[in-house]
């Protein structure tokens, strides 16, 4: 439908035009068209005009991750409740928001990741972006966290909570990619058990108060 | 029963910590099982009891990784004519409590799904966390224009993975509850459509409507109004009853015409259903009723209704009239009737089983042979417990080869001894009535 001839569009939609073709070829064909000139000549456009905006597929699926996370923190910030959230409920928050707003692009999502993605160490270049950014919002929730002691300070090993969330965020998605249930009921389940299990992890717990004692012990002999 | 409660003080500290943490979450366990299974703790002739109720603690443990269904299952088969050692009993009639909570983040999420809006914008006060559990969903109160309501949510995937839960909990059902493979089979087809019954919360409101307007000219009673506008497949909006669960009102020393008129209440909703409407609420549990003022009983929770077919009542409730344990012909016909017994059986077998289901019928059918039956005789509850226990460690039974007893009978019997235990609970003396036809 992008194809019919637009008269006189402005910068902000040919960047606009560029994504959504894109997400229509891969859910058409169900995979990424075959070379950038391919798909600039379906666009009606040169390839040199077309690096103007992106320069690559992978940038192209880059900024999609980018919007869709955009997206989920708008419409989390928009409910009222979610300020009074303590930093698990915003992170659980997080999550579900972040669930529903890739239903909407689950086939999208399929046709390019449903192979892929295997193992959460190898991440593909195009979700860099979404994860620093992801990673900074992540930081806040951290800090927040710590600041209502719901998580504890722990030498060395808070530092990486932020990378410990963006592993969960991976599982979601994983699961969710391959979750049959009706209304993705389970993925639901699944969010919710992963983070009260990484919230009470990185909360204080009895290991916290034996490497206490254990500390003490040391010291004091 | 101060006594009682002090042997139970005795049982080893490690396990009154274990049942406390299940309790705190709001565990109102039966006080029949909780009483008996405290002073066969304490017999030490009982060593086998001690065997069960560790082999139970690791069962439960097991059993707590599933949640939602698989618990209700086991819980369920506990309660069926208490064939089953009691140790087990205790903990799966607490094990309905300790599912964990949906954080509130879900639960505004699956108000937005059915509803497009979050609770606080369709409510005027919504409260944060649930205010009570159930086995498959919390309670969470709120308020509207003044008036106080209960919505009750559904854990997500739980409809889902009812048939799945369900094969999980086979191996455990198989080697724990004495029950041999045929019969299991036999029941599981029933529990798994009771269940999905009760997934379906649609379902549920009308059968609520439908059954508290049938019973709602018996005196004493109340029955919240359901809204339809807040409710949808995982959430129901009812009205919130004020008042006390049994064991709360019991402590605050009602009189003996308090509880008897509680207790026929009581009696009179489940004789309505049964011999009127022909469909129960199948779920006597303690949490399911509360006391409020002036001793009108409320009624909540018609997740679980089961319709009972013409022939099946007619078979199972002629069983309970006095004389019937005269007239052979007559019984042996109820008998195959009910699938108690058949062809297949031997005839060392049919008349071994005709003889144990004659004594359990008779002793089950004790409170209707009489005008007024007082359910505080704890003698009755001991005689059916120590019948239970004999059954579930007879050979006869184990290497029987065929499923004893309609697959209908498992609600029946369930409600009914759910029944007897409240009234017990209670201790209450009720009247206890009868149709006309078996007068």
């Amino acid at each position: 439908m992008e194809t019919t001839a637009k008269k006189k569009t402005s910068k902000k939609d040919y960047r606009k035009l560029i994504l959504e073709s894109y997400q229509q070829h891969v859910l058409e064909f169900g995979k990424e068209p075959a070379s950038i000139f391919k798909f600039a000549k379906e666009l009606k456009m040169t390839e040199g005009e077309f690096y103007t905006w992106f320069t690559s597929f992978d940038a192209i699926k880059s900024e999609i991750w980018v919007q869709l996370f955009d997206e989920t923190v708008s419409q989390l910030e928009a409910q009222e409740v979610y300020k009074e959230y303590s930093a698990r409920e915003k992170f659980l928050g997080f999550l579900f928001t972040w669930i529903e707003v890739l239903k909407n692009n689950r086939s999208y999502l399929l046709s390019l990741y449903s192979e892929k993605l295997k193992s959460l160490t190898s991440l593909p270049t195009e979700l860099k972006e979404f994860r620093s950014k992801f990673k900074d919002y992540a930081g806040e929730i951290i800090l927040e966290g710590k600041e209502t002691q719901e998580i504890a300070n722990r030498p060395i090993l808070s530092d990486r909570y932020d990378e410990a969330l963006w592993v969960q965020v991976l599982f979601v998605f994983n699961y969710w990619l391959k979750d049959q249930s009706p209304g993705f009921e389970k993925t639901d389940a699944a969010i919710e058990k992963s983070v009260n299990l990484a919230f009470d992890l990185m909360g204080k717990s009895a290991l916290d108060s034996f490497l206490d004692f254990a500390k003490f012990l040391y010291q004091s002999k | 029963m101060a006594e009682k409660l002090k042997e139970q003080e005795s049982i080893p500290v490690s396990k009154v910590q274990r049942a406390a943490k299940f309790i705190s979450t709001g565990a109102k366990v039966g006080g029949n099982y909780v009483r008996h299974y405290a002073k066969k703790m304490v017999n030490p002739s009982l060593d086998k009891e001690s065997l069960h109720q560790s082999n139970a603690e690791d069962i439960y443990k097991s059993l707590s990784q599933l949640k939602g269904s698989a618990l209700k299952v086991a819980q369920m088969m506990s309660m069926d004519k208490n064939l089953l050692p009691r140790a087990y009993q205790d903990k799966f009639t607490m094990a309905q409590y300790s599912a964990p909570p949906l954080s509130y983040p879900l639960v505004v999420k699956t108000f937005q799904k059915y509803f497009g809006k979050g609770p606080e914008q369709l409510f005027n006060t919504f409260t944060r966390s649930a205010v009570n559990a159930a086995s498959i969903g919390q309670v969470h109160q709120a308020t509207l224009d003044g008036k106080k309501l209960a919505v009750k949510i559904q854990y997500p995937g739980v409809a889902d993975s009812v048939s799945s839960d369900l094969k999980l909990v086979r191996p455990f059902a198989l080697r724990l509850l004495n029950m041999n493979e045929k019969e299991l089979d036999h029941y599981m087809e029933e529990v798994e459509e009771r269940l999905l019954e009760e997934t379906d919360y649609l379902l549920e409101i009308e059968r609520s409507r439908e059954i508290s307007e049938a019973c709602s000219h018996i005196p004493n009673l109340n029955f919240p109004n359901y809204y339809d506008e807040f409710s949808s497949e995982r959430i129901i909006t009812m009205d919130w009853i004020q008042g006390q669960h049994i064991k709360e009102w019991l402590e605050t020393n009602p009189s003996q015409e308090s509880k008897n008129q509680v207790g026929q209440a009581l009696w009179d909703f489940y004789h309505h259903q049964v011999h009127n409407l022909k469909q129960v609420h199948a779920d006597p549990h303690p949490g399911n009723f509360i006391i409020q003022d002036k001793d009108v009983l409320g009624i909540i929770d018609f997740g679980c209704v089961k319709v009972i077919p013409e022939d099946f009542y007619k078979g199972y409730f002629s069983l309970i009239k006095k004389d019937l344990l005269i007239k052979e012909e007559e019984l042996n016909e109820i008998f195959y009737g009910l699938e108690f017994i058949s062809d297949q059986d031997t005839e060392e077998e049919k008349v071994y089983f005709k003889g144990v289901f004659k004594e359990m019928i008779s002793l089950l059918g004790k409170p209707f042979h009489a005008e007024r039956f007082d359910f505080a005789d704890d003698g009755f509850f001991e005689q059916i417990f120590e019948l239970g226990d004999r059954i579930s460690n007879d050979k006869m039974f184990k290497k029987s080869r065929q499923a004893r007893g309609s697959r209908h009978g498992l609600y029946i019997n369930r409600t009914y001894f759910g029944l007897y235990n409240l009234l017990n609970q209670l201790q209450a003396e009720v009247e206890t009535t009868k149709p006309d036809w078996l007068k």
